[in-house]
């Protein structure tokens, strides 16, 4: 009898490994599934009086061929290329539109200092006064449509974070539920349920890419999930949800990350995976942007205008705010706002309100000019009330110019010899300016500083142009087209580098989920190989029954 | 190392897929001819970009400034060269009014000419450009510089600059007072109220002919006439009334001037003779002024005002006319210099923004015929590993 239960142990030890090759062949695409393996072990021998016959074959269990170590490793590399990746596109993004020809301040600074040298060359030019106002308005719109495009990718990830937090909370609760039935069914004596281990590690493996987890494996076979630093997300059989919740510390408002039912922010907390890298963008490229922007955006405001208050319009007035909103201290000024303020070609100050005469007895080569006015913006006209007019009267004989303005009277030394062309600034009582003298004046030479309202004086239009180069920014070490190209530099390197370390993630992900697979994945030829040498065993137990059927016959017809 | 089906697989997609990729970059890159599709691709290159666009913008902003200042002052030259013409043609028409064996007739004749050659000259001041600006009314572009022949001058000092360099400014204007406006000097006869009814005439005034200092005539009784500037001395004795005296020969410090005094002459007659300055007077009132002389025939050394130092006063005149020719020419040249060095540098600039911005095509294609290989071999490879099954021989 015995070698007929052999037989049959045999043919059903065959059939289980010839039933687990075939759930190998038939999973060899499925995502997450680890190849299982057949453990065959010796039935206990019978013992037969002085020695044990062996009794055959069982399936001593049935095998998943997994590698934890490897699988965290996986996860690992998974979260920090999805972090990479996700930053890389949208710093990207960004970087192209700051960059691109036809959004770019650049040619927008461009194109409004030409226009503003344009007036420099032609101060009584209707035509070329409104062409800065026209560039005015072109560059304002590039100020405005970059911060509503800087909004727009703002508000792309706030959807992205919204549609991962659901399916993250999808994920969680598969794991959660997976962990319910794998801890039912690994409390029986049949072994663990292979299958759902690796739907669970597969869930947990799809988590991993939107945000970066660990686990810990709990004594009856369950999983519990931990996001940030040490947020549950699944413990045991209970999920925990990750909400949206509006922080409005920002402007505009957008979305954080809440936990539980009390929605606590955890956005700080969260790292890795698709999520972390769009917080990341958030933090180090669109805020960095947009308040560089604004900078930007209110200092062009601050310095346009200051020129234009300290200049003589068209018409003879002082100029008023070409940009706005103001005063940027109050309003809220910046790239989103920023807007031309004068509608009136007219009303662009190209003229200095004060201007010199020299005496018509004046017979030196000595001369006098405004380089700039100390007072602070607006200016009010006249600038010279009735006789406030400064005189300077050069005396020879001690090398010097009395100033004198009504009944106020100082003295500026001057040596025709070593002074020439050096500026020197009249303070209060006097009108605040800084002149420039130069050349040998007579004895008795006088010059009148007093008002100008004249269309043709340009200094004021060459001093919003020379706005160009001069560095107004970072403590007068910037330029506004420097401080931007700053900008642009920032945002592409950090692309540039988000782009590499996604690659490197890339390389190790691939190899690392390549030595996973060489644990874990089934290959066709082995299984095929398999399935012939379980074939092969089948059919040979098969022989066993077929003897044990032919000796029992020769037995039968013996008596 | 054991491999799976699922890696095989990847493995053969992953690669097709980055020949893919790297292959549509090249493309992309021959399309545009631009080495940088993204400033992501290289940020150093891409702000390098930035800022040599910057640069040469900027340039050609100088240069297009240069153009306009070469503009505005060869048209400020081109009518200053007129100025010259008519202040040169009345200096003629002047020496030949001057000229004794003209009658009053002929020297109106004469004068008419000059009034119209000052008209002309009035109008030169008054010079309107293409935009309707006066040229020589400084900043007060809209004001007529010189309303008529008498006025004085109604614009300002004000000089437009231009940048046609980092920190080099040029001025693309002169008012008028710098140019039609030079000091007048007129030779002064006193009467110091001597005993006698007596004149002094001035009957010749030569070339060296500045009265500095005051030069005093007096006569003594019986026969002494005594010439004085304070510091040289001479004696002409005797003289007799309607005696010329020429100064110059006397001694070599007294001006190119030759005198009479005339009438009964006595002791204690003296004169002064002095040389005014009146400051910046117009050039159209002093030329006035002579041609008036001319029509009264009162063009003698004598009469007043004394038109005697009218060539004096023109030559003045064209000398500071002259003069702004000469600082116009000197600014073309500083732009035309500057412009040289802003084309210099920009065809430089332009050459390193090429360097950096554009594909080298070459490289590019035959990168792309690589990369097309290396995809067609990628394919090819995928297509036989996948054959490779030992379920084709069960």
């Amino acid at each position: 009898m015995s070698l007929l239960t052999t037989g049959v142990s045999a043919l059903n030890t065959s059939q289980a490994s010839l039933a687990t090759t075939g759930h190998n062949i038939s999973n060899v695409n499925t995502d997450g599934y680890s190849r299982q393996r057949v453990n065959q072990a010796t039935l206990l021998p019978n013992f037969e009086g002085r020695h044990y016959v062996g009794s055959g074959v069982t399936v001593g269990g049935i095998e998943r061929l997994y590698d934890e170590f490897l699988s965290s490793q996986v996860r690992t590399f998974t979260s920090q290329q999805a972090q990479h990746e996700a930053f890389a596109t949208a710093a990207g993004q960004i970087s192209n539109l700051l960059a691109s020809s036809s959004s770019s301040l650049a040619s927008g600074f461009e194109s409004f200092f030409n226009a503003a040298n344009g007036v420099a060359n032609d101060p009584t030019s209707i035509a070329a006064r409104q062409v800065v106002l026209s560039e005015g308005e072109s560059l304002t719109n590039r100020f405005r449509a970059l911060d509503n495009q800087l909004t727009q990718i703002d508000s792309q990830l706030d959807s992205g974070l919204a549609t991962a937090l659901e399916e993250i909370n999808v994920l969680a609760r598969g794991i959660a539920e997976l962990n319910i039935a794998i801890v039912e069914l690994s409390s029986g004596p049949g072994g663990r349920p292979n299958d759902l281990l690796d739907q669970r590690d597969e869930l947990i493996n799809r988590l991993s890419a939107f945000v970066s987890v660990s686990t810990i494996e709990e004594d009856r076979g369950s999983v519990s999930v931990f996001v940030g630093n040490g947020q549950a997300l699944v413990v045991g059989f209970t999920q925990i949800d990750l909400n949206t919740i509006q922080d409005n510390s920002m402007n505009p408002p957008r979305l954080a990350i809440g936990y539980g039912t009390n929605s606590i922010d955890i956005t700080a907390q969260i790292s890795g995976g698709s999520l972390g890298g769009a917080l990341q963008v958030r933090g180090d490229v669109i805020d960095s942007a947009r308040a560089e922007l604004n900078t930007l955006a209110t200092s062009l405001i601050d310095s346009a205008n200051t020129i234009q208050q300290q200049g003589v319009t068209l018409d003879g007035n002082i100029g008023s705010n070409f940009f706005g909103p103001v005063p940027p201290a109050t309003a809220v000024a910046g790239a989103g706002t920023i807007f031309v303020a004068i509608t009136d070609p007219r009303d662009i100050a190209a003229a200095f309100p004060a201007a010199v005469t020299t005496s018509l007895t004046a017979t030196g080569t000595g001369s006098l000019e405004i380089r700039s006015i100390g007072a602070a913006p607006p200016l009010t006209l006249p600038l010279f009330g009735v006789g406030a007019d400064i005189q300077l009267t050069f005396d020879a004989a001690n090398n010097q110019y009395m100033v004198n303005s009504g009944t106020n009277s100082t003295i500026i030394a001057y040596d025709p010899t070593v002074d020439s062309g050096k500026t020197f600034s009249l303070t209060a009582p006097f009108a605040e300016l800084t002149i420039e003298l130069s050349g040998v004046p007579a004895d008795t030479d006088q010059f009148t500083i007093g008002n100008n309202t004249a269309a043709g004086d340009n200094r004021n239009a060459l001093a919003l142009a020379n706005l160009q180069t001069e560095k107004v920014l970072a403590g007068g070490t910037q330029s506004l087209s420097d401080a931007y190209a700053i900008l642009i530099a920032d945002v592409a390197t950090r692309t540039n580098r988000a782009d590499i370390n996604r690659q490197t993630q890339q390389g190790l992900l691939e190899q690392t989920q390549a030595q996973f697979d060489s644990v874990s994945g089934v290959n066709l030829d082995e299984e095929a190989a398999n399935l012939i040498r379980y074939q092969q065993a089948y059919q040979a137990a098969s022989q066993i029954i077929t003897v044990s059927n032919t000796i029992f016959n020769s037995l039968l017809q013996a008596i | 190392m054991r491999i799976s089906t699922g890696q095989i697989f990847q493995q053969g997609l992953a690669a097709m897929l980055n020949q893919q990729s790297a292959l549509l970059k090249t493309q992309q890159q021959i399309a545009s001819g631009q080495k940088l599709a993204s400033p992501s691709d290289d940020p150093v290159a891409a702000v390098q970009i930035l800022n040599f666009e910057r640069e040469s913008n900027l340039l050609g902003q100088y240069l297009s400034n240069a153009e306009t200042t070469t503009s505005k002052l060869s048209m400020e030259e081109g009518v200053l060269k007129g100025v010259t013409n008519v202040l040169q043609r009345i200096r003629e028409l002047a020496v030949q009014g001057l000229n004794d064996t003209n009658t009053q007739s002929d020297r109106s004749d004469i004068a008419q000419e000059v009034l119209a050659l000052n008209d002309e000259l009035l109008a030169l001041a008054n010079t309107k450009d293409a935009s309707g600006n006066y040229l020589f009314s400084g900043f007060s572009s809209n004001t007529q510089p010189y309303t008529s022949i008498g006025a004085s001058y109604s614009g300002d000092e004000g000089q437009r600059n231009i940048q046609v360099g980092p920190d080099v400014l040029v001025e693309t204007n002169d008012p008028g007072s710098a140019i039609f406006e030079a000091e007048r000097t007129q030779t002064v006869v006193t009467d110091n109220v001597g005993p006698s009814s007596s004149s002094l005439n001035v009957t010749s005034i030569g070339v060296n002919n500045i009265i500095s200092p005051a030069v005093t005539i007096s006569f003594a009784a019986p026969d002494t006439l005594t010439i004085s500037d304070g510091t040289n001395n001479a004696v002409v004795t005797p003289y007799i009334a309607g005696q010329s005296v020429v100064l110059s020969e006397l001694n070599t410090n007294f001006p190119d001037l030759t005198l009479q005094l005339e009438g009964s002459l006595a002791n204690g007659d003296s004169y002064t003779l002095e040389r005014q300055t009146t400051p910046r007077n117009t050039v159209f009132s002093t030329v006035n002024d002579f041609a008036n002389a001319l029509i009264s025939d009162t063009v003698g050394s004598n009469d007043s005002p004394n038109n005697g130092d009218f060539l004096t006063n023109m030559t003045s005149v064209l000398e500071t006319v002259i003069d702004t020719q000469a600082k116009i020419g000197a600014r073309i040249n500083v732009v035309e210099q500057q412009a040289i060095i802003s084309e210099d540098l920009s065809l430089s600039v332009k050459e390193t923004l090429l360097s950096l911005q554009d594909l080298d095509l070459a490289e590019a294609i035959s990168r792309l015929s690589l990369q097309s290989t290396a995809l067609q071999a990628a394919q090819q490879t995928f297509v036989r590993v996948q054959g490779l099954n030992l379920f084709n021989f069960l």
